[in-house]
Formats: C-alpha cells, structure tokens, sequence
C-alpha cells in the first residue's frame, strides 16, 4: 500500500523533474493554460455579474420572471422596445381567466396585467403658457378684479405675449427669406405673416382693451398655430393595474409626485423621459455637463462634447427669453446680476448673439416696429447678455452658475413641459383604426431605483389599465356586435373615401366662403367647459374595482413567482394550465420577454464562449503538439521502463501526470491572476457603463464583478480537462513504445 | 543443472517493407541457473534479438523461450511485462538510466514499480547495492553528473536490486573504454559469484568474452556453437 503511494510519489516526482527540466516548454504550456484560466475566471466572473445585473434590472422594472402573451401573436414580446418599433402583440381579451387560472399554479405569487404601446402627448407650446396667462388676467379683469397688482401683471403678461409675437415674426421672416416664393407653401406662409404682422401692431394693442376676448381670440387662432413646433411628444407607456404593478416590481419608484390613488386613472411619467424630452434643453444640458464632470472627471477645457454643450446653451437663451414676462424678466435680470456680481452696463461686449437679429427684423416687419421696441424694459434687455454669461461656463465656474441657474432662473420658468399635477392629454390611433384620446392626471414622476439614468427603463412611463383599454381601443365580439346592430338600426352604409363629399353633402360649394371673425361667446365657453371638467373629473375620480381593472384587455402579463429558482418547471406549469384553460398564452422567461435588450446577453454569452472554445481549442492543439514532440524525445527512457517492467498504464499516467500537473498549476495561478484582476476592477470602481444599454444591463452606473466560487471551480476544472485531453494523444504514443526501443542505440 | 532460460527451435522474422529480415533462425539454447553466459558474435549477427527475445522484451516468429518456466509465446503483454519486473534485470549498452532522477532513484525504480517492499527496506537494498558497486557517496547525484563507468555500475546496481533470477546485458561494455569495460564485467562477474544471479550478456569483444564460463556463438542469426570456457581459456 505505501509503496504504491511512493509508486505516485515517483511518477509526480519524474512529472516535476520533466517539467522544469524544460523550462521554456513548461513556461510556454504554463502560459497557456494560465491566459485560458484567466479568461475563463474573468469572463465567467463579468457574465455572471452582467446576467445578475440584467435579472436585476429586467425582472425589477418591467419583466418580472416569466411573461405570457397571446400565442397567435405576429409578433414577439419586446418589454423595452424592439428595433421596429412595438411589438404586435394580439390581445389577451379576457386578463380576468388568465389571472384565475394561471394564480392556481403552483409558485406563481402573482399575475399584472400589461399593455405596451406609443402614444401622442400634447404639451403645449411657451406661447400657450404665456396667453392663458393673460387669459386668466381678462377673466379675472372681466369678473370685476381691478387691482393695481392685478394691472400690473395683465400689462406685463400683455408685453409678454407681445415680445413673443415679435420673435414669431423674426422666425417667420427668416423661414420666408428661405423659403422657394414659387411654392403653394408660400400662400400659407403670407397668411401667417400677415397674422403676425396684424398681432404685432401698435393697433391691435391699443385696441385690445376694446375687445380682449376677441383679441385673445385671434391670438390663439390665428397666431398660436403658427409656434405649433415642439408642442407634442411621444410617450411609451405601459398600461397596467398600477397597484400590483408596484407591487411586482420592486425597482420601481416614484420620484416625485405620488403614486396613482388605487382604482384611478392616471399616469406617471417616466422621469428619464422627462428630463431626456421635458425638461428645458438648456437645463438638460447643464446636468448633462454637471453629470459628466461628477461622474466621470470630465473638464469643459479638453472635452469636445461638453464646450458643445456650453456652446448650445449660449446659444439657447432664446427659450428662456420667450418664457419670461417683463414683470419676471426684470426679477431675474436683477438677481443674475448680483449673482454673477456684473455691475451696471457692462455687459455689451458681450455681444450677444440675438442682438442684431432683432435689429434686421424690425426694418422689414410692422411699420411702427413694434414688437422689437418693446421687448420690455431696460433690465430685461440686460437679461439676454445676462444669460449669455451665465451659459458661458468653465470649469472654474461652473459649480456656481449650475447653482446660480437652478435658484434664480429655473423657479421662474417653466422647467419641463409636463409637471406633476398637470393633467394631460394622450392619443394613440387605437386597434379600431380610430385616433383614440384620453386625459389623465399626471401623478407622479417615475424611476427605478439602480438604473434611473438608463433611458431603456426610464423612458417608461406608468398608465392606468383603463386609460389603456380606452386607447387601445380593442373591439371585443360583444362590441362589434353591438355595433353591427347599431348599424342595422340606423340604415348606415359605407361610403367611398372619392364620393364622400357629394354623398354627403350634395354638389361641391361652388366657392369657398370668406370667413369672418366673430367675438366667441367665452362665458358659454367657460360654463361648457366646465361642464367638460367636471365630467373628466367625474372620469378620473372614478375609481375601478379590482373586477373592472381585471376584467378587460391586456397585452401581456406579468409572472412573479415565489421561488425564482424553480423558474423552468413553472414556466412548463403555466404553458400545461394555459392549454387547459385554453387561454392560448405563449410562456416566455424575462430575458426572452426582454428582447433586443435580452439578446444582449446571449450576445455576451455566445462572444466569451466562442473566445474561449477558440482560445482552448488553439491550446489543445498547442500543448498537444508540445506533449507530443517531449514524448517522442523520451522514446527510449519510456522503453527502458517498460523493458524493467513498468506497465502501460504507468506510462500513460506518468504523461498525464505531467500535463495535469501543469494544468492544475498554472491553472490555479490563472485562476488566483483572474480573483486578483476581477478585485482590481472592483478596487477600481468596477466598468463604468458608457451607454445607456450598459447602464440598463449592469444595473447601475458600473459593472463591480463578484468572483463566484463557481467560475473558479469551473474554470479549474475546464483548464485541467482541456490539458489532460491534450495529454491523450503523447499519452497514446508513449503507450505504443515498445521495450525494444529501450535496447536501440541512441546514435 | 535447472534451466532458467529455454530457446527451442526459435526463429525471429522483421519484416522490412516487404522483404523478410530473418535475425534468428532455429536457435536453440539452454541457460542454466547461475550461469555466467556470454552470446558472441559480429554486429547484426541476431545477439541483440536472441537477447530481446530470452528477456521477454520480443516474442519469437516460432518456436519457445521459456524463462524460469514460462512459455513467453502464452503470455499476455502485462505478464510478460510482469516477468521482466519480477524474474529479469536489465544492463543497457548506453545505460538508459532515467535522467531526472538522482542515482539512488534510479536504483529504487524498478522496487517502486514492484511495489512490495517498504521504504525502509528499499532503503536498505539500494543502499547495499550502491556500496557493492561502490558508489555510496553518488547516491544523490544526477546520471548526468557521472562518468560512463559510474552510470553503467548504477544500471547494474537497478538490474540487481529486485533479486532478480537473470540479468541480461547488452553489450554492456561497448561505450566504455575497454579499462572501465574490464571493471564493469569484473562487477558482473563478482555479483554472480556472489549471489548466484545467472547473467547472459553479449559482446562482440573477445576479452570481455573472456570472462564467461560459457560462451554462444551466433553467425547470422544461427547459433554456431557453444562452447565451454575454459575451451577459450578463461581464467
């Protein structure tokens, strides 16, 4: 017995004498296997943590464990978008069957109700803000309020009104200046540019005391649609019965704002979204700046895309101008100017970059030069070169104005388009083919706490599963019915998109009548509008019992399961009760639900593979090679051993005793370089995630590996298997040696 | 007189490509238990095959070896293996020793590959035999680090240190000068006295010849004769 143990003493004694005895091989196989194992524990160590990054970020913010959806869907589900747009999913007609049958099985805590779609958000454009202002003077001067303050503020918000008009005409003018005159677009443009040039007399604000409705009236129609740009967004919302929806994912959370009461209608917005679409550009920008600096060390000085940035801001004041009235203007030109310590009239060299313009317009515009002139007062001329200065940041004062901007300038101004509290209006052309709209309130801001700055979550934003359905516009059977006898009943009939007109209406008007403008009865208005109010608000004080939130339509739903590790067979369950309950759902787990964003990890999954299975396939060929050119050197020393009567097997054992050995070896020395390297990326603040995509997949703002005891394990293991297989072939040679051999001459 | 080694009408056919390379034809030969045998004869007459073929390294084309009582012909590859570790030393013209091991290694090799005996007593038997062969002092020392003579008395010292019944050498002496030759068959010699070990070696040097007390001659694969040693005057 203990001689057999002094047998493997000796054979791993030979092993260690063979291997140093040739230390340029053992170095080179050394090396081998040591990258390999390095790769192999690096690799495995940032898969594993990406994978749990991603579980975090997937399974924490929108696809729970598993997703279900309608089999015969064209589509595939895409949680977080796909490249073409959403998905197409069929509709899950009846979510309440779906909750029954699939909450009875086994591990399954709980089931959410989802529908994914775009839709349209109307956000109201500076110069909508700044006429219901004035809107909101004439009402209250026309109910009797006469007060100096209240004088006050309607003269500063007409001036206000009426700088904006002054800088409409400015665009108008440059877009006609490039615009082709032969064009039918030009009719259009004359029109508008005579509107501006009506609204920006001297005339029409003398007389707009005379009839202020009416006035408002011709601002809001004839002039206002002319700064239409920039007045609707795009939203990706996720309908949802909001309660479990919190419930289910624990990433999420509202930033500002509350969450939608229970039973509700509502929305929360996604703040990601708010601050990328809503929010000011140039506030955005100055935290774009700031975050850059904070995070990453970045200096305006050297960095391209940050003097960018500081260019466009200097160049984006206009914004900011548009939004203040005289009365504000001069409030923060004032405090600016403390603030920035600027004395007096310094200013003008500054040259700012709106000053001339304003000049060139006035030659061309309204004879009396009226918008221009009356920018408003002195203060407020100052507060452009004022801004200018503020926006010009360096690094030495940028933490100053970033501060300067956000307590003087932003209270001031509207900072996003949307805020708490507003409620807003959201269309989506619906399954029916119609433009389907509903209010909502604006609750809250939403986030998911780890990747609030990942646009890939963040652009999410929360809805109600009514306001969904009503956008959706599903027709159930039922529907379609009823429609189909509301049809009968009626003796309605399709007509051709060509004849439309004459069926309905007879011949064709033989000339367009002029039109006319008539003083609108705004107390009618107000009282019907009311009426309006109170029947939304009657709508979104609603509140919906778990029955109505649960007996409707849904796109997809959300599985959150007890015991995430027993994942697979649950999903096997669900797909078994779905075929039973004949639901017709396709199963799939988060990362396929995730998809696009899933795929990323597969991708990563499938480029380490293939680094590796190359990079061990090169080392089998490698050490194979190595071994077998060492073995065939050892001809006679093998034979002479077998000749004194060792056995075959003590041959093959003793070669691959000596690859393993180096194998395990430097395996572990691999293995021990790949803990000291992933500790170093961890020491080192971990992989900063440089996009949006990696800020989604990492769960956060770097990438800290963890070394699991698994990837050590596996890659010991994997390293020791591919060397000793590359030992097989030597080992073969050295077992086909005859003792003969021993007995050639060498020379 | 037993037999230790029986060749019987022992031929040994190679093929060469397609031509048949006949090294032994119809040998026959008896080997008696301490026996101190020399197999004579010119270079590429059949010595080294007869002496593969009686030290189980090579199966005859026809005919029998029986070594200490095995027909090697019905062996399998691990009995024959098995014999050659319990029954045969072996002494190789260029020393074979295993060159990463030190001399005391080399010595104890073939008792690790037997795996009976314990450390202690390995110790001991290594230890005697390095002495007998004097080269106690070099038992730490590498093969590389000794002279021709030095490594080929530690490769008898392996041969003899299992107790084996027979040694076989081939052409033990032919890379060492022919002083360090003397000295080493002077060895050979001493251990078969000593422990009666039967040693066959071949040789194509008459003086080393000399010390037999038998010699075969063999000429082209046929065995010429066998003669007596003191026919050629030994002494």
């Amino acid at each position: 017995m203990g001689a057999r143990r002094d047998a493997v003493r000796v054979l791993l004694r030979i092993a260690l004498r063979n291997l140093t005895a040739a230390p340029v091989r053992t170095g080179i196989l050394g090396a081998i296997i040591l990258v390999g194992s390095l790769i192999v524990v690096v690799g495995s160590s940032l898969l594993d943590s990406i994978d749990r990054g991603m579980r975090t970020s997937v399974q924490g913010s929108l696809g729970g464990h598993a997703q279900v959806y309608a089999a015969r869907s064209e589509g595939t589900l895409e949680l977080y978008g796909g490249l073409r747009g959403e998905s197409l999913l069929e509709p899950i007609e009846d979510f309440a069957k779906v909750k029954e049958a699939l909450s009875k099985v086994p591990n399954v805590k709980q089931v959410v109700p989802m529908g994914i779609d775009q839709a349209m958000v109307a956000t109201g454009t500076t110069f909508d803000v700044a006429l219901e202002r004035l809107r909101e003077d004439v009402r209250r001067m026309e109910a009797g309020d006469a007060s100096a303050e209240r004088l006050r503020l309607y003269a500063s918000h007409q001036a206000h009104v009426r700088r904006m008009v002054g800088l409409l005409a400015e665009d108008i003018q440059q877009a006609r200046a490039i615009a082709d005159l032969e064009s039918r677009e030009i009719k259009s443009r004359m029109d508008e540019f005579e509107a501006l040039r009506r609204a920006g007399s001297e005339g029409f604000w003398r007389e707009f005391d005379a009839d202020r409705y009416g006035a408002l009236e011709f601002l809001e129609n004839r002039v206002a649609p002319v700064a239409m740009e920039n007045s609707f967004t795009f939203i990706r919302y996720v309908g949802t019965d909001v309660e479990a929806f919190f419930r289910a994912f624990p990433l999420a959370e509202v930033a500002e704002g509350r969450t939608i009461p229970p039973g509700r209608r509502g929305v929360l917005i996604g703040k990601q979204f708010a601050e990328e679409w809503l929010k000011l550009k140039n506030a955005r920008r100055l935290d774009q700046i700031k975050d850059l600096r904070d995070r990453r060390g970045k200096q305006i000085a050297k960095d391209e895309e940050l003097q960018r940035w500081v260019r466009d801001n200097r160049r984006g004041i206009r914004e900011i101008l548009l939004q203040l009235d005289p009365v504000s203007a001069d409030e923060v030109a004032a405090r600016l100017r403390a603030a920035l310590g600027v004395e007096g009239r310094d200013l003008a060299p500054q040259g700012a970059p709106n000053t001339d313009r304003g000049s060139a317009a006035s030659t061309d515009l309204a004879p009396q030069g009226a918008p221009n002139t009356d920018r408003g007062s002195a203060a407020s001329t100052d507060l452009e070169p004022l801004l200018v200065r503020l926006f010009e940041t360096t690094d030495e004062d940028f933490e100053a104005k970033y501060r300067i901007f956000y307590e003087v300038v932003a209270p001031r101004i509207r900072l996003y388009k949307i805020n708490v509290g507003d409620t807003i209006t959201v269309k989506a052309p619906s399954k029916s083919g119609y433009f389907g709209s509903v209010n909502v309130k604006v609750y809250g801001f939403l986030q998911f706490k780890g990747i609030e700055r990942s646009g890939i979550a963040g652009m999410m934003s929360v809805m109600d599963l009514m306001s969904f359905r009503d956008l959706y516009g599903y027709l159930t059977r039922e529907k379609a019915d009823e429609i189909r006898r509301l049809k009968a009943r009626m003796g309605a009939r399709e007509v051709r998109r060509e004849e439309a007109e004459a069926e309905l209406f007879g011949a064709p008007a033989a000339s367009p009548v002029a039109t006319r403008s008539e003083p609108i009865d705004e107390r009618g208005l107000v009282l019907g509008a009311a009426d309006r109010a109170e029947r939304a608000s009657d709508l979104s004080s609603r509140v919906y019992s778990q029955e109505e939130l649960d007996g409707g339509v849904a796109l997809n739903a959300a599985i959150i399961l007890d015991d995430p590790g027993a994942l697979r067979p649950t999903m096997k369950a669900i797909e078994a009760a779905s075929a039973r309950a004949g639901l017709g759902l396709k199963v799939v787990d988060w990362q396929q639900a995730a998809g696009t964003v899933g795929l990323f990890l597969t991708l990563m999954r499938g480029v380490l593979l293939f680094a590796v299975v190359i990079f061990l396939g090169i080392a089998l060929v490698v050490i194979n090679n190595a071994m077998v050119m060492a073995t065939l050197q050892r001809v006679k020393e093998i034979g002479t051993m077998r000749a004194i009567g060792a056995q075959r097997r003590f041959v093959v054992v003793m070669l691959l005793l000596e690859i393993g050995t180096i194998g395990i070896a430097f395996g572990l020395a691999g293995a021990a370089l790949g803990g000291v390297v992933v500790g170093a990326i961890r020491a080192l603040g971990g992989i900063p995630a440089t996009t949006d995509m990696l800020y989604f997949v990492f769960s956060g703002p770097s990438l800290l590996p963890r070394l699991g005891t698994a990837s050590l394990v596996g890659s010991l293991v994997l390293v020791v298997v591919v060397a000793v297989l590359s030992g097989l072939y030597p080992a073969w040679i050295a077992m086909k040696v005859t003792p003969v051999e021993a007995m050639a001459t060498e020379d | 007189m037993n037999a230790i080694v029986s060749v019987k009408n022992v031929s040994k056919v190679y093929l060469l490509g397609k031509t048949e390379v006949p090294a032994v034809r119809d040998a026959s030969i008896e080997v008696g238990e301490g026996e101190f045998l020399s197999i004579a004869g010119p270079s590429g007459s059949g010595k080294t095959t007869l002496l593969n073929l009686i030290g189980c390294v090579d199966t005859p084309t026809s005919g029998t070896v029986v070594v200490n009582g095995h027909d090697t012909g019905r062996l399998s590859e691990r009995a024959l293996t098995d014999l050659r570790l319990r029954t045969i030393g072996f002494i190789f013209q260029s020393f074979n020793l295993v060159p990463v091991l030190s001399v005391f290694q080399n010595v104890e090799f073939p008792l690790l590959l037997q795996g009976t005996l314990a450390k202690p007593e390995r110790r001991r038997r290594v230890e005697a035999l390095l002495d007998a062969v004097g080269l106690a002092e070099h038992a730490r020392h590498r093969p590389s680090e000794l002279s021709g003579g030095q490594r080929q008395r530690v490769a008898i010292a392996r041969a003899l240190v299992t107790h084996p019944r027979l040694v076989l050498a081939d052409e033990p002496t032919a890379n060492l000068d022919s002083r360090t030759g003397e000295t080493i068959i002077d060895l050979m010699r001493e251990m078969n006295r000593r422990d009666g070990t039967t040693f066959i070696f071949s040789t194509h040097d008459p003086k080393v010849m000399s010390h037999a007390n038998a010699i075969v001659r063999i000429v082209d694969g046929r065995i010429a004769a066998r003669e007596a040693a003191q026919a050629v005057g030994g002494r």
